[in-house]
């Protein structure tokens, strides 16, 4: 048969066989998507790091590394790459203590 | 919704906790990352340029600060503001009354208005004068202006508004000012 689009064929059945099986991760995900605990997550977080100034740093990073690169010359991916090491390890401890209880505490009730 | 595994050991669940984390730490830094990419391309971010030229000058402006020579305070005649101007204590620039058509400074502008537009008693007399000389000069010989409330410096026993002769005290309105 002609193929008049170029598409990858549909994987069949038998080579999903075990993958069918969400794994623990991805139940946890679903889970926290659907009961709306993940966006409420991500509200908190954001909130605590505008509060402690996280946001402000990142963004003094993004300006310097545009201004050395030239504005038009800047990618997103770019920017993500010059923020997420300095980002992940310059969250505090305390936001980062909170955000994990949350998280500990909706694991326990999603278990039950 | 059976989820296996419910008493996992602790590492486990500490690395969903953790993995969990990250996600969310993503998502935020993909947001932060995307708004300044925003925020670049068009141009936005208004401080971008003037940040370096602001570091410039006020580096200058220190160094000028700090060098005694150029002292602000009563240098010579006049004072020196942070632009680096002088100002004359009075004003000097020169243009036209509006009122009495004379040339006048700006710096004594107020005071001129004060006499050309009525504070003083001299301004009101020269308003008189003058507007009842306009009046009179269109109603030839009648005496009936509506303006002349006071009377003339000159004479005044003269009455307004053609009142009778009679009373040589009698003003219309009954206001008077005395020269």
């Amino acid at each position: 048969m002609r193929k008049s689009v170029n598409r990858q064929s549909t994987p069949d059945v038998e080579e999903n066989q075990e993958d069918k099986e969400p794994s623990f991760q991805e139940l946890i995900n679903i889970e926290l998507i659907e009961s709306g605990e993940k966006e409420r997550l991500m509200e908190l977080l954001r909130e605590r790091l505008i509060e402690c100034g996280w946001k402000d740093e990142m963004k003094a990073l993004c300006r310097s590394f545009i201004k050395k690169k030239g504005r038009n010359n800047v990618t997103v991916d770019d920017l993500v790459h010059v923020i997420t090491p300095k980002g992940r390890a310059s969250i505090p401890d305390s936001v980062k203590a909170e955000l994990l209880q949350r998280i500990r505490t909706f694991l326990m009730s999603a278990a039950l | 919704m059976s989820l296996p595994n419910e008493d996992s050991t602790s590492s486990t669940s500490d690395a969903q906790l953790n993995n969990i984390f990250g996600d969310l730490l993503d998502s935020i830094i993909v947001d932060v990352a995307s708004e300044c990419h925003r925020i670049a391309k068009l141009g936005l971010d208004r401080n971008f340029e003037e940040e370096e030229e602001e570091m410039r000058l006020s580096a200058q402006a220190r160094v000028r600060v700090a060098d005694p020579s150029n002292s602000s305070e009563a240098n010579g005649k006049y004072l020196v503001d942070i632009f680096g101007q002088t100002h004359p204590p009075v004003a000097n620039e020169i243009f036209e009354c509006m009122n009495c058509g004379r040339t006048i400074m700006a710096g004594r502008f107020a005071p001129h208005l004060e006499k050309c537009m009525g504070k003083g008693r001299k301004a009101r007399l020269k308003v008189t004068r003058s507007s009842t000389a306009a009046q009179t000069r269109h109603t030839r010989g009648n005496p009936g202006s509506t303006y002349s409330n006071y009377s003339n410096s000159n004479s005044t026993s003269r009455l307004p508004n053609g009142t009778s002769s009679a009373g040589g005290e009698e003003y219309s309105n009954g206001a008077l000012e005395e020269s």
